[in-house]
């Protein structure tokens, strides 16, 4: 506890219950992102918050496991031939800068209104995100579903970008799209703003290549993976630089999250398209409501409203609860249909 | 001359299969011959030898007219520029052409066409030149004292090494994956072996954790003191990632859960080229001088 800024903060203690608690929201993390590109750390940020871990080393060590999480889930979905590796690196490269600006907005707040404050505004970006970007995806996953399409060729706005000849043009082979770099440039850095802020970008990030970009869902949760390595190294070494990085609290987390990862990478390689939105936008939506119980308890640390204790403990409980709930059924969506898909496919085989 | 690869084409010396016949008729039998061989598939064989082992040109006489293939014989030389005057190439080329006599009698017999070719260089960079610049070899037949995996690795067609047993000749088939990608590259692996390195990197693991875990207050110290100690848990989770990812990875491989192969092999399939876009050419709008005559 020698770093520039943590001499304030406190690293906690572990014990068993920490470490099973991080080792299972570690492998239901994994398994959300090896699925759906991102998300486990969404769910992670606040469970390590929800145990006492100050919330500026709960997004460092959470960017510390992502980018190993990342690495073994690209590689993974990579021999599946789902990876765009040149649009992942030059998005990746272009959100580091985002990233840089999301790490210096974080120390700013952290430096003027401390833990509470630092702790309210990363609530309430979850909250903003989570609900808009949550219910846009899930009415497109609903209305596929509904259409019976396996895979929509891209919308109407990412067609009409790709028609734009901008210098530079960009060719795309895996993701089978030629579009021009102004495009992928502020998603990039969204991208990269959001994943400094709250340490998952992908949610800025899968929907932005989906919508903007024009990949499938598919090859944007796979290339996701590529971006949030990149941009988890880089952001990784800053956070690290103020010795912010609690590194038992990432093994613990990659013990149970490269598990997962692995299994969410098998998990695309048996569903349809729309299943990848459809989990994306159930759990972000779950989250949400859980985030939006959990601001009243930052707002009374800030004495701007006064909550009665019970009240405040109630909220919390129930916040908590709420995101149990949305790993679960994120979790319980992605290994009932990768089981189910799995014994469809021996049962065909064995009949055919 | 210098190739990217590296080689250089040394002798292009491309001949049919049958002797020069004076006779009219057989000239004209063997461009007929030609003009149908020109767009049959080959076989690729190659030797490092001057002579071209025997029963090797027969395994190949004898499967291409099966198969209704031609040939081509390549001599790469390996040692182009050994340092005795040029005494080795002389004798390596004199050998050459020993073999390819031999070659083109035994091919004459079952009206199969070779042609030949000198090459110089690595047999592996020759093999995969050739294969890229002529579309139409279906595999590769080593002649013996060429390690098959040098070539393998970097052909895109199967290799197949000829081996004679003192009972007489027998051909192995050594199947080479070229693109190890997608699913094809998967469940190749015996269960057994993703056994083996679940539990090879699982003490791995194991024992990474364990120097973490014990050392915790020294690790502590040291991972958070910030500056450049913050290569310390960068390093510490990529190799966290190596060991445990391939841990993880053999895990489920080895418990029987894989890709499916359905989908990922529809998915290789569905892949259709990019098309460039067609840019339309810029009206001309520079002035135009009218000559009034």
């Amino acid at each position: 506890m020698h770093g520039p800024i943590s001499e304030v903060i406190q690293f906690i203690d572990l014990n068993a219950y920490t470490i099973t608690f991080l080792f299972i929201v570690g492998f239901i993390g994994g398994l959300v992102s090896g699925f759906i590109g991102s998300g486990g750390a969404f769910v992670l940020t606040p469970g390590m918050m929800s145990l006492g871990v100050p919330g500026t080393v709960a997004v460092a060590s959470n960017m510390c496991h992502k980018f190993p999480k990342a690495l073994v889930g690209s590689i993974k979905r990579y021999k599946y031939g789902q990876v765009d590796i040149k649009l992942g690196l030059i998005m990746g490269v272009f959100a580091e800068i985002g990233v840089q600006v999301g790490i210096m907005l974080q120390k700013h707040i952290l430096d003027k209104w401390g833990q509470a404050g630092s702790n309210l505004y990363v609530s309430i970006v979850f909250v903003m995100v989570l609900v808009i970007v949550g219910s846009f995806v899930m009415r497109d996953a609903v209305k596929m579903k509904q259409a019976g399409n396996e895979s929509a060729p891209g919308t109407s706005l990412a067609k009409r970008l790709q028609q734009i000849e901008l210098w530079p043009m960009v060719t795309l082979k895996t993701a089978n799209l030629r579009i021009s770099m102004w495009f992928l440039l502020p998603v990039a850095i969204a991208t990269g703003m959001l994943a400094a802020t709250i340490a998952v970008g992908g949610f800025i990030g899968v929907p932005g290549l989906m919508y903007i970009i024009g990949a499938t869902s598919i090859v944007a949760s796979a290339t996701e993976l590529v971006i949030a390595f990149v941009m988890g190294l880089g952001g990784t070494l800053i956070w690290a630089y103020y010795g912010m990085v609690d590194i038992r609290l990432v093994m613990i987390i990659l013990a149970g999250s490269l598990f997962g990862v692995q299994l969410g990478a098998i998990g695309t390689t048996y569903v349809k398209d729309y299943m990848i939105k459809y989990v994306m936008a159930t759990i972000m939506l779950i989250v949400a409501v859980s985030r939006f119980f959990a601001i009243p308890k930052y707002l009374n640390q800030l004495h701007l409203i006064s909550l009665a204790d019970n009240l405040e403990n109630i909220m919390t409980k129930l916040s908590f609860a709420i995101m149990c709930f949305a790993l679960l059924v994120g979790a319980s969506i992605i290994l009932a249909s990768l089981f189910k898909a799995r014994s469809q496919e021996k049962a065909a085989a064995v009949t055919g | 001359m210098q190739t990217p690869e590296g080689i250089v084409p040394a002798m292009h010396n491309e001949t049919a299969a049958f002797p020069q016949d004076p006779q009219d008729h057989n000239q004209i039998d063997r461009q007929l011959l030609l003009e149908r061989q020109k767009d049959r598939p080959f076989i690729l064989v190659v030797t490092r030898n001057g002579h071209l082992s025997e029963h090797v040109m027969e395994y190949a006489v004898n499967v291409a007219h099966r198969l209704q293939y031609g040939i081509l014989a390549v001599h790469v030389d390996t040692l182009p520029l050994f340092h005795d005057r040029g005494k080795r190439s002389k004798l390596f080329a004199a050998a050459m052409r020993e073999s390819e006599a031999l070659f083109n009698r035994k091919a004459h017999n079952k009206e199969v066409v070779v042609e030949h070719l000198g090459e110089t260089g690595k047999i592996g960079g020759v093999v995969s030149r050739l294969c890229h610049a002529k579309k139409r070899i279906e595999f590769v037949v080593v002649d013996k004292g060429i390690r098959v995996q040098e070539v393998a690795r970097q052909s895109p067609v199967p290799v197949f090494p000829v081996i004679t047993t003192q009972s007489g000749q027998c051909s192995k088939t050594i199947f080479h994956n070229p693109k190890e990608k997608g699913v094809f590259a998967m469940s190749t692996t015996s269960r057994k072996r993703h056994v083996k390195n679940c539990f090879l990197f699982g003490a791995l693991t194991s024992g990474l954790y364990a120097a973490v875990f014990v050392n915790q207050d020294v690790v502590m110290t040291y991972f958070t003191k910030g500056g450049a100690f913050a290569l310390l848990p960068v390093a510490t989770v990529f190799a966290v990632s190596y060991f445990h990812g391939n841990f993880t990875s053999a895990f489920w491989s080895a418990l029987g859960i894989e890709a499916s192969k359905k989908t990922a092999a529809q998915r290789v399939e569905a892949d259709q080229p990019v098309k460039e876009g067609v840019v339309a050419p810029r009206p001309d709008a520079r002035p135009r001088l009218q000559v009034n005559v």
